[in-house]
């Protein structure tokens, strides 16, 4: 482009407003059962919405317009903004709610912002539960400095520098990233789920050719905070089949070779940048505020109107209007937000206390999220686990780690509620639909379990896929939200989590490739005569067998040259022997040009000659057909004259008896070639 | 003229900017602050000075406290500009009023509140044409300050400071224009605004020499006198500065060094820490410990604080635009100051 209309381009970029466009809806049912009550956007996280957090990022970067997608929950979500400080008339971001109830992704979200035709800029795409205190501003430029560079960037996804098995990164989440070093073009997006363990990785091996330098990083959180180009609504629409941002668009956009789009990592070290993916990461992303990794989001910077919290050494934060009790006894990491009253004796740790809590004599809390007017009476004990609003524990309860109690929910007295149990007002209406029986049973609350003034159902997850088997199951429960790091490592013992483990499977794996990979050119050659031959039967078309040939070479993932090998034998093995020339004529006059579909350039049709000058040296049979054959493909225009002359020119071993036979075959022809050349070349004088 | 829809983007707009710790440093606050304040005051329409001080004070003044308690330079500028109303509207209404001057003052004030719409009219240019004037003085805080340079660096002398200040910065290089000294800068982990400073002394022609924060208490002893910057000076003359101060200014307790502190009157805050940890601020802990060790930051607590108390014991001069005061004189400074009905917005 010239440096003009360069400049004035800028110019209009500069003039344009800054858009981003939040997914309010997550699009799967991690928080389940809580968020058949509340959109996941909406629940608190250290007494303040989620959505609150995101929509401060964009106001922070200036963005002026906010495009909020919503499925379930719109209405709440609507009203919530509309009574929000956001919706104010002097409120520099302008948000705009968009509702499909229709959309099932991510892809159908964006289908729908192409449809409607909204975005005229890059903008900002992020989901509605991402935390961060990172400068957007500069991202954005980074991503307009690449794209002035490598006109082909459309996106730029923010990811942050973690460890492995970091607490905030969601385990089983967080794809692998293969960086070019340099530039931080992502190359290559490999998802990993925890089980099963993943222990290989495939790769492009253009990637190389390409990249001198390229790091592969298990390391990274995945922030889902992304920069797009206009594009990038449009090339969803034009793949209509893209649901997924990561597993879907960024593989599908690399790993086409027709797109030649890039994209781009931004890594950020020293700030803080992490999404609620799932009950642990919202653990762990509580435990980041309340340790002011997210400064300046931290409680005592009140993002939300009218709260007043505020810091007191050991990191508790306090609203105003808490009454503490002279016994009750704080330790780190609490946050009691306002109008809450703690009694006698109570202790707690690394937990946030919502509003209006009523907390009773001897109660014990660690690592709780108690959201509001949730009442607790005396002697119950909370451990890990969360108390959704409006909760009631009577007496003696003990809730042991990783239980999820949703709305209005009551349990007691003398109840022991065991590890990870799920608890709601909702009956399950699947089960009931099944079986009308145990509906009328479920009515009555099951006493046993939650006690006699108990007030809910067990609910299960149930796994939506009729074909996900125990290990997806397995990794909703890391999902959950008392599972340690340590927990994991202990329950995969079969192999250690470590990166030593990973290199000396790569040199065991070396010396087995090679055998397997034979095994598997073998299995090839196989399927390409039966291919081959199910064609010659059938009677198809040229082009429909070279596209047979072609998706199986890039099943099997091998080269033309190895699809020639397989190729060129079975159409010779066609001919009758008995009737040499007419059968040649008329197999080649038909498959010829499939031949011809394989080659692409003179290389191609020098390695052709040799394959076919190998083929009738070994088998004897064929010696004959060599002459014929290779005329053939030169009237077919398969072979042209320098291919077959730069053959014929090229050394052959000293003592291949055989192979020089055969040239001498075809001497004549080679000879006739060279002189209609040189008459060529005379009529050019 | 501006709207009150405007105004109210504009009290907005602030508020957030010092909430997300975009607008930072006491000066750029102090500044901002009294801009809008004068804009609050010239588009508010007021009959009684009651009407006006709670305007000033509940509607805008109280929220921009709120928005960052620990700006103190927000507190400060919002008492001044209620005092200079005061003030102004008392004598106003001595020399201005129908000279009943031997009523006392208070009645005056009702006097005027009572009855006389024009006497607000009257009052109003000139309480606005007053916070320009309270405005430029801000602008030339620097310049009252450094001016007193001479007096207090001397030739060959070895003086150490902390941490970045502009107030000091310009105050040392003033000094070097005519004097030769040295300066000793500690580092100032964890955010190093040791490293910046040193360098802009050093462009300036300062021989200047990093030490690391260890060394401060083993080159005390060489050192003729500290001079350092500070966020707050609170009302018992305790100050509120850059970490790593205390250790600076109990090391010079330990060597009898004096530690002159260089500040604009506009960061003398009228209130009283009651604890070490009132006004501080924990950031992030990033610089101090990486996020990238996971299965440590689980396990551990980090405080990574930004600021210092540093007893008012520790200080021996504070130099301001008024001159030079010790700690013990500060209580005269914010009678003149502030006025004792608005020290709790």
């Amino acid at each position: 482009m010239p440096p003009p209309s360069k400049t004035s381009g800028k110019n209009l970029e500069a003039e344009s407003i800054l858009q981003a466009v939040v997914l309010a809806d997550s699009f799967n049912e991690r928080f389940r059962p809580i968020t058949l009550d509340t959109p996941r956007c909406l629940l608190p996280l250290c007494n303040t919405p989620l959505i609150e957090y995101t929509l401060e990022l964009l106001a922070v970067a200036g963005v002026q317009a906010v495009y909020l997608f919503c499925r379930e929950h719109s209405e709440t979500i609507k009203n919530y903004i509309k009574k929000s400080k956001w919706s104010r008339s002097y409120s520099p971001i302008k948000i705009i709610t968009i509702v499909t109830p229709e959309a099932r992704s991510v892809g159908d979200a964006l289908r729908e912002l192409d449809a409607k035709q909204l975005i005229d800029s890059d903008f900002i795409l992020i989901s509605g539960d991402v935390v961060s205190n990172i400068q957007l501003e500069k991202v954005l430029d980074a991503h307009r400095a690449r794209k002035s560079v490598d006109s082909n960037a459309i996106m730029t996804m923010v990811v942050k520098e973690a460890s492995p098995f970091h607490r905030t990164r969601s385990l089983g989440e967080s794809p692998i990233f293969v960086l070019d070093t340099k530039t931080n073009e992502c190359v290559h997006c490999e998802s990993v789920e925890l089980y099963p363990r993943k222990r290989r990785m495939t790769m492009d091996m253009e990637v190389f050719k390409k990249h001198a330098d390229v790091q592969i990083r298990n390391d990274l959180i995945d922030c889902q905070i992304d920069i797009c180009s206009v594009e990038v609504p449009a090339l969803f629409t034009e793949n209509f089949d893209y649901q997924d941002i990561r597993n879907d668009f960024v593989h599908g956009i690399l790993t086409s070779d027709l797109l030649g789009k890039t994209i781009y990592c931004h890594l950020v070290k020293d700030v803080y940048a992490a999404r609620v993916r799932n009950l642990h990461t919202y653990n762990a992303i509580s435990k980041d505020v309340l340790s002011r990794w997210t400064y300046p989001i931290v409680p005592d910077s009140n993002l939300q109107e009218g709260d007043s919290y505020e810091f007191m050494r050991g990191h508790i934060y306090k609203e105003k209007d808490v009454s503490l009790s002279r016994s009750c006894s704080l330790g780190e990491k609490v946050l009691i937000g306002a109008g809450t009253e703690i009694a006698e004796n109570v202790k707690i740790t690394n937990s946030v206390i919502g509003r209006r809590v009523t907390i009773g004599p001897n109660v014990e809390i660690d690592g709780a999220y108690i959201w509001d007017d949730v009442k607790i009476k005396s002697n119950c004990s909370i451990f890990r686990s969360i108390l959704a609003n409006n909760v009631v524990l009577e007496e003696n309860v003990i809730v042991k780690r990783g239980c999820l109690l949703s709305y209005d929910v009551v349990i007691g007295p003398n109840v022991t509620l065991e590890p990870y149990t799920k608890l709601t007002k909702h009956k399950k209406t699947s089960e009931s639909d099944n079986e009308g029986e145990e509906s009328n049973e479920n009515k009555a609350y099951d006493s046993t379990l939650i006690g006699e003034h108990g007030q809910g159902y067990i609910w299960s997850d149930k796994v939506s896929d009729t074909d996900d088997d125990e290990f997806d199951t397995k990794n909703i429960q890391i999902a959950g939200l008392a599972h340690d790091i340590s927990n994991i490592s202990l329950t995969d013992s079969d192999s250690p989590p470590s990166v030593i483990y990973e290199s000396s499977s790569d040199e065991l794996s070396d010396s087995g490739e090679s055998t397997t990979e034979e095994e598997s050119l073998k299995e090839f050659f196989k399927e390409v005569s039966q291919t081959l031959e199910r064609a010659f039967l059938d009677g198809h078309a040229v082009e429909i067998a070279s596209l047979e040939l072609n998706t199986l070479r890039m099943a099997s993932n091998t080269t033309f040259h190895d699809l020639r090998v397989g190729v060129i034998p079975t159409i010779l093995g066609q001919i009758d022997i008995e009737n040499l020339l007419t059968s040649a004529e008329e197999i080649l006059e038909q498959w010829g040009p499939l031949i011809g579909k394989l080659i692409h350039s003179r290389q191609d049709q020098i390695d052709t000659l040799y394959i076919l000058q190998d083929h009738c040296a070994i088998k004897q049979h064929h010696a004959k057909l060599f002459a014929p054959t290779l005329k053939k493909l030169y009237l077919l225009d398969v072979l042209d004259e320098d291919a077959i002359l730069e053959w014929n020119s090229s050394e052959l071993a000293d003592n291949d008896s055989s192979k020089s036979s055969i040239r001498k075959k075809v001497a004549p022809f080679v000879k006739w070639l060279e002189e209609a050349e040189v008459e060529d070349s005379d009529s050019d004088d | 003229m501006t709207g009150p829809r405007d105004l109210n983007a504009q009290i907005e707009s602030l508020v957030n900017r010092l909430r997300r710790r975009q607008v930072v440093g006491s000066w750029c606050v102090s500044i901002e602050t009294a801009m809008l304040l004068r804009q609050v005051v010239s588009a508010t329409r007021w009959n009684q000075v009651e009407t006006l001080i709670k305007v000033v004070k509940e509607d805008v003044g109280r929220r921009l406290v709120m928005a960052q308690p620990r700006e103190l330079a927000v507190g400060n500028i919002v008492c001044r500009v209620l005092r200079l109303i005061r003030e102004k509207i008392r004598t106003f209404s001595f020399y201005g009023g129908s000279g009943t001057g031997t009523n006392t003052q208070s009645s005056m004030i009702n006097l005027l509140g009572d009855g006389s719409p024009m006497g607000a009219k009257r009052a109003s240019p000139l309480i606005i044409s007053e916070l320009q004037e309270m405005i430029n003085e801000l602008e030339n805080t620097y310049v009252n300050i450094i001016d007193q340079a001479m007096e207090h660096i001397h030739s060959n002398e070895i003086i150490m400071t902390v941490g970045k200040s502009r107030t000091v910065e310009m105050f040392l290089k003033t000094a070097a224009k005519k004097r030769k000294f040295s300066v000793l800068v500690a580092e100032t982990f964890p955010t190093y605004l040791g490293h910046e400073m040193a360098l802009s002394l050093s462009e300036a022609g300062i021989d200047t020499t990093v030490i690391s924060d260890s060394a401060i208490f083993a080159v005390m002893s060489r050192v003729n006198k500290v001079i350092m910057g500070t966020h707050a000076v609170l009302a018992n003359g305790g100050l509120i500065s850059v970490s790593g101060a205390q250790m600076v200014a109990t090391a010079a307790k330990h060597h009898s060094k004096p530690v002159v502190v260089c500040t604009g009157l506009y960061k003398l805050s009228p209130l009283y820490p009651y604890d070490e940890d009132s006004f501080n601020d924990l950031v992030a802990p990033d610089p101090v410990f990486s996020f990238n060790e996971g299965d440590l930051i689980d396990k551990v607590t980090l405080l990574n604080p930004y600021y210092d108390y540093v007893s008012p014991e520790l200080v021996s001069l504070f130099i301001t635009n008024t001159g030079g005061h010790p700690p013990s004189y500060l209580y005269r400074l914010i009678n003149e100051n502030y006025d004792p009905d608005d020290t709790d917005i």
